[in-house]
């Protein structure tokens, strides 16, 4: 491989936008390299450090039937030890850099990531790179992570917030890739092995599969000097892409979980659209009124404004690589439930039948258009937005086009998306409460 | 920052970054000015982004809440959104939006503070609106009787359903008798239903005023532009009498104190500890250096022995309260594994602190420690958002100059230090130990090991 400046598809884009400040969006440099990896780099040198982000295409919806949670245990087994390196050695060569390594993995991608000081990228990137292509899987430590990880999911039954939506999730997928949490269930990870892990990692973590992001005080003498040497020996796989199935259940039903709490937990929602539905630009105007806007909404200034019946009321999509669903959640005590539940179905019935109006409909584009900067505030999160536009395919000007993707919605549109993925009669209904309190038993 | 407890107006709007205090040389990038009604305006230009974060930070927390009456700074952080006489209500966060911007509020012990993140060329957005509220708040009835309701759902919300939060609370009132953080941030429950909007107004007319409240600005502005707009919207507000901000300071303990809660939870809890000095003494430097030793990073002390070698903790932290107006506390803790008891926990915790007190600890470990701080002070300033809240917290409990003192400070700890401060300070006379035993639910039957669901399913 050459420098990887020199290779395929180099695209540079220092974008002006046309419109608000004429914000200027962060510098980005596309590479594919010989192997498939796509390479993403922003630079900003103000700060001594960067943020290094690399995105596995792969999630929880690639976790075998049976070993649920597989795709998370082996993206936090990576640390546990590689090329020589034990888990201690690994932790102490990266808290003596006061770098920050962590992994993550949710329904369709596994992210690791680094944050390191300039100085120590060298000694930062070395470690990065065992631990994702030789990871060793020592088994007492995976062993230990099996045990954690089912006294983690143990200990989510304390937050009524999650039990409502693992139950949410459960109802509304049919089983299916996104149908389990991305943790796995009790059942599935006390069978998860060492073996899987080291299987599922095998499949998966290959660069073709992969889009690395590097953002902050990074230039092209570092990439060649200390990053590419290391890219340039990971093999690539030839892997092509398994497309799921999603199904939704589509019978109304509700849910009811009875816990000691003082507050009932409601999600209400349906099967919802995937990132690349053309819908989703209108949908997200017509999330926005509904239930995004902060303290703006129509479900906040209803259920909390003018009710006082809870603190939080939202709703939002969970658009990901395939379909995701369309969920309202909000808290409210015991006692309250029912009306809350009632308040809620109003506002989705509402913003199916009628249109909203001018004045919502253009505050709803200004927010949108005008808050697309915030995106960028952060290493982090400049580096997670260009990933996720690789991922989406959203293409590199995304920032350029967000604005007339946006603004080009009618009311119409509004309404049809509203029909269309707002069905209240098709709706799972989650309630975990305190039922006798709440009148549900 | 655990104990600092941060209650934010929208739970939805997600997680405030925690900060570590800040740059080498925030003296040479901050303008700080003083109006002539005493309101402190401090300013730090930071052009990486076209993006701003404009600040309030008021003197008034829970401190100054007086028994009967606790959450009453929370309660009027909330009403702080329901309109002034010039705007009228129900509009300050939608014009917030309509200009693209986010914005929201939280209350401490020590400060009430608002913010607006925005894009740069709408910074004149939230300086008419924080000045106006600033002095023309109308604190209706009517918004007062829909607002009570929301936060007693955010008490319930934060503290009543979960288990820790509920033993955070009663380990802080018996750890301090006097000190008012003795009571929640959010207050008590029946407070919180006792309150008057003619307590509120007092409150607001009390608190409210630029002698009593800092503007902090971090983002891409030119302060020769940025400063006359604040100087035409703040300026005139008349300056009121600065309040009394003295406090009554906890009295020595006189020896360990215990408290237990039993609650329906899933996993015990233990926590400990001690009364510590705030930044004014350089010994609360040391304890920065102790708690990254016992959990800064997975190879930290707590993490390695409680966590990995002996299998006993699901997760571990140490925190000190650096950054506290008043003296506060620091605390190990640990969230028990199944199968394990509180009592062997709290031993392990104790052994490491006694191991403190008994063996210098090693150059290297040292060394890692502090780069471990010094890297977090530097990774904490890719954030404006995060530069002005730390900007904001020192100038609250001091002086935002004392942020440049950290480094220095952390760098100068020494392996005797930490022993003679872990031996000074963290002794059972100074503790206060708290547990969470988790008892079954009256509502279901105990969970046996390895089985399913706790909950009871109805369809």
């Amino acid at each position: 491989m050459r420098r990887i400046a020199s290779s395929v598809c180099v695209a540079l884009f220092c974008v002006v936008a046309s419109w608000g400040s004429a914000f200027a969006f962060p510098p980005i440099q596309r590479t594919v390299l010989d192997n498939g990896l796509v390479l993403l780099v922003s630079e900003e040198h103000s700060l001594p450090f960067m943020t290094i982000n690399l995105m596995v295409k792969t999630g929880s919806k690639d976790d075998p039937p049976g070993e649920e949670g597989v795709a998370e245990l082996s993206a936090t087994s990576l640390l546990l030890g590689a090329a020589g390196r034990t888990l201690k050695q690994i932790n102490e060569e990266l808290d003596f850099m006061g770098a920050n390594m962590d992994t993550s993995a949710n329904k369709d991608y596994t992210t690791v990531s680094l944050r390191v000081l300039k100085k120590d990228l060298e000694r930062g990137f070395s470690i990065f790179m065992d631990v994702l292509t030789k990871p060793t899987f020592p088994a007492d430590e995976v062993k230990k992570e099996i045990s954690r990880t089912l006294a983690a999911i143990q200990a989510l039954q304390d937050r009524p917030g999650a039990v409502a939506d693992r139950a949410f999730q459960k109802a509304l997928y049919l089983g299916g890739p996104y149908g389990h949490p991305t943790e796995g269930t009790r059942e599935s990870v006390s069978k998860l092995t060492r073996e899987a892990v080291r299987r599922f990692h095998g499949l998966h973590y290959h660069p073709d599969n992969a889009i690395l992001s590097v953002v902050g005080d990074i230039d092209q003498r570092s990439i060649d000097g200390y990053m590419a040497p290391w890219l340039k020996k990971w093999p690539k796989a030839g892997l092509s892409e398994k497309r799921i199935e999603v199904k939704f259940s589509t019978r109304k039903e509700t849910i009811k979980v009875n816990k000691p709490v003082t507050q009932s937990n409601i999600v209400i929602g349906n099967g919802g659209m995937s990132r690349d539905n053309p819908d989703y630009y209108a949908a997200q105007v017509m999330n926005y009124i509904l239930g995004a806007g902060s303290l703006t909404s129509r479900l906040m200034e209803d259920i909390r404004n003018k009710r006082g019946l809870a603190y939080s009321v939202a709703s939002a999509f969970e658009a990901r690589k395939y379909p995701g669903p369309f969920m309202v959640f909000l808290q409210t005590k015991n006692s309250s439930a029912n009306e809350a539940i009632k308040a809620a179905m109003e506002n989705l019935e509402r913003v199916r039948t009628e249109l909203v109006s001018e004045k919502e409909l253009e505050d709803a584009k200004k927010y949108l258009v005008g808050n697309f900067p915030q995106r960028f505030s952060t290493q982090s999160r400049i580096a997670s937005f260009f990933a996720q536009v690789e991922y989406y395919g959203l293409g590199l000007d995304y920032p350029e086009k967000y604005p007339s993707l946006i603004n080009g919605i009618t009311r119409q549109d509004v309404l049809r998306v509203a029909r269309a993925y707002v069905r209240p009669d098709e709706s799972v209904t989650v309630v975990v409460a305190d039922l006798k309190e709440a009148g549900l038993k | 920052m655990k104990r600092l407890l941060l209650l934010v107006c929208l739970a939805a709007a997600g997680v405030l970054p925690l900060f570590s205090p800040a740059a080498a040389a925030l003296a040479d990038h901050v303008t700080e000015v003083t109006l002539a009604n005493g309101l402190k305006v401090i300013l730090l230009e930071n052009h990486k982004a076209p993006l701003v974060t404009f600040q309030v930070w008021y003197r008034v927390g829970s401190r100054n809440e007086q028994t009967g009456k606790t959450g009453l700074s929370h309660m009027l952080e909330h009403m702080m959104f329901k309109g002034t006489e010039k705007i009228g209500p129900d509009v300050f966060s939608r014009i917030i939006a309509q200009n693209g911007g986010d914005d929201n509020a939280f209350t401490s012990t020590d400060f009430t503070a608002y913010f607006e993140n925005m894009s740069a060329d709408r910074v004149g957005i939230p300086v008419e609106l924080e000045s106006d509220r600033m002095h023309g708040l109308l604190l209706r009835e009517e918004d007062f009787k829909t607002e009570r309701p929301v936060v007693m759902e955010e008490r319930r919300m934060r503290t009543e359903d979960k288990p820790k939060a509920v033993m955070g609370e009663q380990l802080a009132a018996a750890a301090f008798l006097i000190q008012p953080y003795h009571w929640p941030v959010i207050g008590w429950m029946q407070d919180i239903a006792r309150y008057t909007v003619d307590d509120l107004k007092s409150y607001y007319k009390t608190y409210y005023l630029p002698v009593n409240a800092v503007v902090v600005v971090a983002g891409d502005f030119r302060k020769e532009s940025l400063l006359p707009m604040i100087e035409k919207a703040f300026g005139p507000i008349p300056a009121g009498v600065a309040p009394d901000q003295r406090r009554d300071k906890e009295e020595p303990q006189l020896g360990e104190r215990r408290i237990v809660v039993r609650k329906e939870a899933q996993l015990a809890s233990v926590e400990m500890t001690y009364h510590v000095p705030n930044l004014h003494s350089p010994d609360s430097y040391v304890l920065e250096v102790i708690a990254s030793l016992l959990s800064g990073g997975e190879s930290s002390r707590l993490n390695q022995t409680l966590v990995r070698d002996k299998q006993l903790a699901l997760s571990v932290a140490a925190d000190n309260e650096l950054v506290s107006r008043d003296p506060n506390l620091f605390s190990v803790s640990a969230d028990v594994l199944p199968g394990k008891t509180t009592d062997v926990v709290e031993k392990a915790l104790l052994a490491e602190i006694e191991l403190l007190q008994k063996t210098p600890v090693g150059a290297r470990e040292l060394e890692k420690a502090k780069n471990q701080l010094e890297a977090g002070f530097t990774f904490a300033q890719d954030s404006i958002f995060a530069q002005a809240m730390m900007i904001a917290t020192y100038e609250i409990v001091s002086s935002w100059r004392d942020a440049d003192k950290y480094v220095p400070a952390i760098r100068a700890v020494t392996a005797a230090d930490v022993k003679r401060v872990a031996q000074k300070y963290l002794v059972p006379e100074n503790c206060v130990a708290a547990r969470l035993v988790p008892i079954p639910s009256t509502q279901q039957k105990p969970v046996e090991q390895g089985s399913p669901k706790q909950e009871q399913i109805v369809r």
